[in-house]
């Protein structure tokens, strides 16, 4: 799972597998602004057939948060 | 009022107006005025709620409705500290429509559904627009880094295509419509509407200072300038020079509240004031083809039945 989400967020933030590691926060460590969050939280949406509501979407500051929330879905 | 007999797009059809074209809902210069004169010439007229508490928002909404019974949006802009307590509010007057800015408006979406309301948020991004529609709004407005004001990354040319070719919902393009060419040119890309923020500044009805409505109707192409890019919050205007010692200021790696407390009030001094040295004159890319004041009716019909001429009979919307 680890993997898997470090190349999505990756990819959608234009990083390296490697920069993207559990504790980092999506703001303010990788950079990312409220549009890459929108478009990375429709990614994770499409690929696990999940909904993300809004109100779990201030829970996912660190990559390892998203890791955590998608393995409980 | 002339019928547009073939602008008819869902777009009038949601909002039951004549013409595909909303009035942008501009801080400050989108009050009842200009809403209401856009209201009454077939287009919607939109009251700005900005920073505004409920109780002054309210009161716009009355003012507009003494002068029109013909539908109208309040525009709510999430980042005001009043956002709640304005949607709220909107949902007691039962608004016709709602436009919404700076954020993500879901968790106020069944508050404004169930009073009727038709929402259509402001959206930068496909995936943002997808989120939009599925949270049940009736359109989004695709809005391109042409516009004044606070903008996004991409051109309006390069983001309302990707939004419609991603939405069943219409969508309505804004940035850079000054003419019947820019109207067409939307209708074409994929639009069923537009937003028009600059054109209205100008209008005779807009209660903007003379000095802002020269400084739109003198600009010419060059003259727009983005300051804010630094601090993740730009902003379009032309050029003067407030905007010029802005710059200067973020190139010299001024702090965030450097830049806030030039920032603050500007756009208020510009709007009412007329002040050349320290006003920010919010406006968009399209400034520079913007040469007459006019009433609202006239700038809706020459909109219109330019952007029908070049059409030629052909219902892009349509396909």
């Amino acid at each position: 799972m680890l993997n898997e989400l470090q190349e999505i967020i990756a990819e959608k933030l234009g990083l390296s597998a490697e920069e993207v590691q559990p504790e980092k926060s999506l703001k303010d460590d990788l950079k990312a602004d409220s549009l890459d969050l929108f478009d990375l939280v429709t990614e994770l949406e499409e690929k696990y057939e999940i909904e993300i509501p809004t109100e779990d979407l201030d829970t996912l500051v660190t990559v390892q948060d998203v890791i955590d929330y998608i393995e409980k879905r | 009022m002339t019928e547009s007999k073939i602008m008819k797009t869902r777009v009038t059809e949601l909002l039951g107006i004549s013409y595909p074209v909303i009035q942008g809902g501009m801080a400050h210069i989108a009050e009842y005025h200009l809403a209401s004169a856009v209201s009454e010439a077939g287009g919607l007229g939109v009251i700005a709620s900005a920073n505004g508490s409920a109780e002054r928002v309210k009161k716009e909404i009355e003012a507009l409705r003494e002068r029109t019974d013909q539908p109208f949006g309040v525009n709510i802009m999430l980042l005001s500290p009043h956002a709640a307590e304005v949607a709220q509010m909107a949902a007691e007057e039962k608004v016709p429509v709602i436009t919404t800015g700076a954020g993500n408006p879901e968790k106020y979406m069944s508050l404004w559904k169930s009073a009727g309301i038709k929402v259509i948020p402001v959206v930068a991004s496909v995936a943002l627009a997808k989120r939009m529609e599925r949270c049940g709004a009736d359109a989004v407005i695709a809005e391109g880094c042409e516009a004044g004001g606070h903008i996004g990354e991409l051109t309006s040319m390069t983001l309302i295509p990707q939004i419609a070719d991603e939405v069943e919902i219409p969508v309505i393009g804004a940035g850079g419509v000054g003419d019947g060419r820019g109207l067409a040119a939307m209708l074409i890309l994929g639009a069923e509407g537009v937003q028009v923020g600059t054109r209205f500044v100008v209008a005779e009805e807009s209660i903007a200072h003379e000095n802002y409505k020269q400084k739109i109707l003198k600009a010419r192409d060059i003259d727009s300038v983005v300051t804010g890019r630094s601090c993740g919050h730009p902003i379009r205007s032309v050029r003067n020079p407030h905007t010029r010692k802005y710059i200067e200021m973020e190139k010299s790696g001024a702090s965030f509240e450097e830049l806030e407390y030039l920032a603050l009030g500007s756009l208020r001094r510009a709007v009412e004031e007329g002040d050349l040295e320290n006003g920010n004159f919010m406006a968009g890319q399209i400034a520079g083809l913007i040469h007459k004041e006019q009433p609202c009716r006239e700038i809706l019909e020459e909109l219109v039945t330019e952007a029908e001429a070049l059409l030629g009979g052909s219902k892009p919307w349509e396909r």
